[in-house]
């Protein structure tokens, strides 16, 4: 048999053609790598969470080779000397190993808890978006209701892991969630003595919470991501209007070769950001709170940021019991309501919006552009309600460090927490609803008369008035004929290119190579003849 | 390569031949397009090959990857040989896992932000539209479909023979069932057991022998070890019970002062529980009655007691009612006396229910 | 009431410039004072052990302390009266508090106060350290009372770990684990660690100054009350921060505040670079 020379340049070619003898995926392959996305800011908000979500998965699994899920009770003789000889679980005491007697452990810790709070804090930040920009209408309503779901399966695995070290604050949290649970009318007692393995603390919990961080919640999780970003990819991410952009197609860049590299920079970038933070800033030092002792619990306790609204919730709660007499006697505590009635209608309300919304206006069109919050201003101002209330909630939920640090009296934080609860949700609708009517009105305003350009004229009767420029060729009364199509109206003179081309480069002005061609980017002063072929697809 | 702007439908452009020899590769990649409805109608070099600007733009990049080295190196070098262990006396340095974090954040955003102006400004920018086609597919499939699935029930003819589909539930049920039971068996737990929500570990033991108070070492207390306006959290004298196995038992044993010991008594007396205090000393139980945190911010002047976790506050002199906050129920006395020995016992256990409410509390 | 202030302020900047023009005989009379405080030691002793001695019009009075009555005479007696019998709703009796008492309050500038309110706050002492121990002598003169052990190291050789445990159970639920202090109902708080000095927090202990709980030595031990001090000293303010800057230490609150000022803010700007028109 003859031997062949090895030809290293053509073991790529052979390699593929090899793949796709046995698997048939150039075609599949080809349309992945053709996929259009479109590029605005906004959009790369829900990747943050997905990216720190890659992150957890790594450091977590760092984590588990040195965390020990056990209640058994060790005396600790680690290196960290302030806590030598205290007796405490072996979870704790595996998770001060992991801060100082596992090199580089804490940092691993440190960034796997930012990028917890990255998470979903991205989610909250992507929810944000998708709600005011009206990208969850049809046919996205399932996506939808998947991404809140993420939300809700996301808090889950951060309180679970926040348990995890079995610290004095973890401690404290759990001690909580067992009183909530064991608030629900009827089955509490019962619910709360399964879960625990019978009276609080029992000694199976971390061992369950463990199982459930790090196996049933990300599987849980990886599912629904991957069932959010299969939705995605098979109904095209939406756009925002503007020229040539329609509800039929998608104007953007394809995943080859540019827009695959930017997502794997922002990869990088989310990930640096997270160990600058794991390495910089100091996070739930377990060291302080000490091991858990039910007698044991500390000024300030609070959850993390994203279950703080629940404890916000509790803590403005009046104290309301329902005594039902009947037999012995029956009671529903008011630790029932903020707890689990109300985390029951936001997650009914977050994840039915899109049928509310559909069935009030009665659009049940396919919908693949975005709008502009102020053109949607009952929208825009519910979700203003929503964020309101919130972060109302938020706050309260860490008011007593408020009333610490600013010398606000503690009661008077609470009573400014009940009434701002039912006060400030109302206003920001009201406020969210006239800024939207007011920025529509301006939009309209410069569409018709044009843009300021700053110059006063003086009229021959002696009046001043501002010269406009308009946006498109004037009738016969100066009144331009552009109708508003949603997306950004030119405002400013040197948007239209007056003053020259815009200036490029983010932190500092680049020049422009004089033998590069000029971008279309920056209309003329002169309407472009195109501009009257711009639909927004709306109104076909 | 030149800029290309087109301006045709992808309905309107000729498929290409991809063998064609004089095809070039983006010749090539523009056919690939087509195909998937695409149409590139904006591709245009931002750098002129050669340029002052591109050759800027590469140092630029390659600086942001060669810093990534550098600062990789460094954690590398930081990690193996900076100390790092926590050390009695001198501590922990508090320099590692902060030059630990900054090297490899440095690292990985020099590596992300070369990527990123790599592919933002060297190469070429795209304007590229392809179609969505999201219409519902065409009605004959639909029909097509539904008819093909409602042909399976056909077969099975459930409607002819009515006992399969009867027989077929009877059984499936009962083997839900037992998919549910070993999770819902195994989990529950009587929470009634021992009567362990209605007990703490002051339950006088067997023989009615009362239950010493002690403190967090085991020792038990005189009525001299606690000064007026001092609290001291205190714990049935049993074994384990300074642990979380008796999570429910930590006790504020609390001297009043005089006049505040008197109102205490007067409050008491009317919710008879007139036998509750020895002298100036009461006993509440320390578990908060909203959620279960421990309420032991006692404030020696006003008498309050404040629960850090959801700010329920108590009024220790009028038996411990809620006064502020979200609890509803007043923390439980215990019921408290002196034994020939001159410590503090328990003369019974609490007659109240301790902790958060519960459905079946009362 | 401003009146009232003003004469108060008056009388405080005289104070203030009094101790300058003695500060030298009293180092050349260094030998004198040690001597003094040896015999208000004794003085002390002598006062705890002689019954009704705050009855009487007009008590023996070491030097120190004679001293400290002339301090209290001009700064103290407006609220807490002649002979520190108290002033009802001004003041309250200082008979039998003991210079524990006064070293804490006098010592981290809480007295005098500035005004009435929920809680007094710590402010740059008014009084020197001198003049801190002759008030103290003065009061624990009158009425006895706790007093701190001498010496400004009260925590050598002490066990941190066991400082720790006592430290968890007795003062963390209103000083907060990190020693940062926390919100009391009302408007009034417990006070950051941070500024205070073994004496201090001793004196603190011993005498439950303003809301906090007593801590006698019958509960409490002197060598317990070691041991906290040096775990507060030397585990919580040595700055133990291993994980970089601790945020101030107030928990998941600022971390919350930070993951989005920090970390969102700066990926916003990121998505903002990268999406914009180049």
């Amino acid at each position: 048999m003859k031997r062949r020379k090895f030809d290293a340049a053509a073991l790529p070619a052979k390699t593929a053609g090899a793949v796709d003898d046995r698997f048939q995926v150039a075609t599949p392959l080809r349309k992945l790598l053709n996929k259009v996305f479109p590029d605005h800011w906004s959009f790369l908000l829900g990747e943050i969470a997905l990216f720190s979500f890659v992150v957890l998965l790594m450091t977590g699994v760092f984590l588990t080779f040195f965390y020990e899920p056990a209640m058994t009770e060790v005396v600790y003789n680690g290196s960290y000397a302030p806590l030598r000889g205290t007796p405490m679980s072996a979870a704790y005491a595996s998770s001060l190993d992991l801060s100082f007697d596992v090199r580089g452990g804490l940092i691993m810790r440190q960034m796997h808890h930012w990028a917890a709070l990255l998470f979903m804090a991205a989610i909250v930040v992507h929810m944000m978006r998708v709600f005011f920009t009206g990208a969850f209408r049809k046919p996205r309503e399932t996506n939808w209701i998947i991404g809140s779901l993420l939300f809700w399966v996301g808090f889950l695995a951060g309180f679970t892991g926040y348990s995890l070290p079995d610290d004095g604050l973890s401690g404290t949290g759990l001690r909580i969630a067992s009183g909530i649970m064991l608030s629900i009318p009827v089955i509490g007692s019962w619910l709360t003595s399964s879960i625990f393995g019978g009276e609080f603390p029992g000694e199976i919990i971390i061992s369950r919470f463990f199982i459930a961080h790090v196996l049933l919640i990300p599987g849980l999780l990886v599912a629904l991501i991957s069932a959010h970003l299969g939705l995605v990819f098979k109904q095209k991410h939406t756009q925002w209007p503007g020229p040539g952009r329609t509800n039929e197609n998608v104007v953007g860049e394809r995943m080859f070769p540019r827009y695959a590299l930017k997502q794997g920079g922002f990869f990088m970038v989310v990930f640096g950001v997270i160990a600058l933070m794991g390495g910089l800033f100091q996070i739930n030092p377990i060291w302080y709170f000490g091991p858990y002792e039910a007698w044991v619990v500390s000024a300030a306790s609070q959850p993390d940021w994203y279950v703080m609204f629940l404890d916000g919730s509790t803590r403005l709660m009046p104290a309301w019991q329902i005594n039902i007499p009947i037999g012995d006697g029956y009671v529903i505590p008011p630790l029932f309501w903020p707890t689990v009635v109300l985390p029951g209608i936001l997650v009914g309300l977050s994840t039915m919006y899109p049928f509310l919304e559909a069935r009030q206006l009665k659009d049940y069109k396919h919908h693949n552009l975005l709008q502009r919050p102020r053109d949607v201003p009952a929208r825009t101002a519910v979700g203003a309600m929503a964020v309101a209330f919130y972060i109302v909630l938020t706050l309260s939920g860490g008011n007593d460090v408020i009333a610490d640090k600013f010398h606000i009296s503690l009661n008077a934080m609470t009573w400014a927490g009940r009434i701002g609860l039912l006060v400030v949700p109302p206003l920001a609708y009201y406020v969210a609803y006239r800024l939207c009517l007011g920025l529509q009105q301006h939009d309209r305003e410069v569409l018709a008369h044009g843009v300021e350009t700053g110059i006063i004229k003086r009229l021959p009767d002696g009046r001043f008035v501002e010269v406009h420029q308009p946006l498109a060729a004037a009738d016969h009364d100066g009144h331009g004929e552009l109708d508003y199509v949603g997306w950004v109206v030119p405002k400013k003179m040197n948007r239209l290119g007056a003053l020259g081309p815009a200036i490029r480069g983010f932190f500092y002005p680049i020049e422009r190579p004089a033998e590069a061609p000029v971008s279309p980017g920056h209309p003329p002063v002169e309407p472009r003849p195109e501009r009257e072929e711009i639909t927004s697809g709306e109104r076909r | 390569m030149s800029i290309h702007t087109e301006h045709q439908t992808p309905q309107g452009r000729e498929p290409l031949d991809v063998n064609d020899p004089r095809a070039s590769r983006f010749d090539i990649v523009q056919e690939g397009a087509r195909r998937d409805d695409i149409e590139i109608v904006h591709y245009e070099e931002q750098v002129v090959p050669g340029s002052k600007a591109e050759r800027r733009l590469t140092r630029t990049v390659a600086l942001m990857f060669l810093l990534t080295g550098l600062a990789a190196t460094a954690f590398l070098v930081i990690y193996i040989w900076w100390p790092w262990k926590w050390e009695a006396g001198r501590g922990g340095d508090k320099l590692y896992t902060p030059l630990l974090g900054l090297t490899l954040g440095v690292a990985l955003l020099g590596i992300g932000f070369g990527i990123l102006t790599w592919g933002k400004k060297l190469l070429p920018k795209e304007v590229s539209i392809q179609d969505r086609h999201d219409q519902p597919g065409p009605a004959e499939d639909r029909k097509i479909t539904g008819e093909t699935m409602l042909y399976l029930a056909d077969e099975l003819g459930v409607k002819r023979r009515p006992l399969l589909g009867v027989s077929l539930v009877a059984g499936l049920l009962p083997v839900g069932a037992v998919a549910a039971a070993p999770l819902v068996g195994g989990l529950i737990s009587n929470p009634h057991k021992n009567n362990q929500m209605f007990t703490t570990g002051f339950a006088p033991a067997e023989g009615g022998k009362k239950i010493r108070l002690v403190r967090e070492d085991g020792r038990p207390i005189r009525p001299a070890d606690v000064s007026a306006g001092g609290q001291l959290t205190v714990f049935p004298g049993i074994e384990h019970g300074v642990s979380n196995k008796h999570a429910d038992s930590p006790t504020l044993l609390i001297h009043l002062r005089e006049d505040d010991a008197q109102k205490s008594r007067e409050a008491n007396s009317r919710a008879g529980h007139g036998d509750y205090m020895w002298g100036n000393y009461a006993a509440f139980s320390k578990i908060c009655t909203h959620a279960g945190c421990p309420a032991s911010l006692y404030e020696q002047q006003t008498n309050r007691l404040l629960c850090p976790c959801h700010q329920s506050q108590f009024l220790i002199t009028d038996n411990a009612r809620p006064i502020f906050g979200p609890a509803s129920r007043r923390l439980p006395q215990l019921p408290i006396e002196v034994d020939e020995e001159g410590f503090f016992v328990a003369k019974s256990d609490y007659t109240e229910t301790i902790g958060p409410d519960f459905w079946e509390r009362p | 009431m401003t009146s009232d202030n003003d004469r108060r302020g008056g009388l405080l900047a005289r104070l203030r410039g009094r101790p300058a023009a003695r500060s030298r005989g009293r180092r050349r009379l260094g030998a004198a004072v040690r001597l003094i405080a040896a015999l208000t030691l004794a003085g002390g002793a002598y006062t705890v052990f002689a019954p009704g001695v705050q009855a009487q019009e007009n008590p023996p009075l070491t030097g120190a302390a004679a001293e400290g009555k002339a301090l209290f005479d001009v700064s103290c007696v407006t609220c807490h009266g002649r002979n520190a019998q108290g002033v009802e709703g001004r003041g309250p009796s200082l008979v039998g508090v003991g210079s524990a008492s006064v070293e804490f309050q006098v010592g981290s500038g809480r007295m005098p106060m500035a005004r009435q309110e929920a809680q007094a706050m710590r402010k740059p002492p008014v009084f020197t350290d001198e003049q801190v121990r002759q008030l103290g002598q003065y009061i624990q003169e009158l009425g006895g009372g706790p007093q701190v052990p001498a010496g400004n190291d009260l925590h050598r050789n002490a066990d941190m770990a066991a400082g720790g445990e006592l430290f968890r159970i007795n003062c963390s639920q209103c000083h907060a684990f990190g020693g940062g202090g926390g919100a009391l109902s009302s408007g009034k708080y417990a006070p950051s660690l941070k500024p205070a000095s073994d004496r201090q927090i001793y004196a603190a202990m011993l005498s439950g100054p303003q809301n906090m709980p007593v801590f006698g030595d019958n509960q409490i031990t002197p060598e317990q009350k070691a041991d906290i001090i040096a775990y507060i000293q030397e585990t919580l303010k040595h700055d133990q921060d291993q994980g970089g800057f601790n945020l101030g230490r107030y928990g998941p609150s600022t971390e919350g505040l930070a993951i989005f000022l920090i970390g969102i803010v700066a990926l916003v700007f990121a998505s903002l670079w990268i999406a914009g028109k180049s």
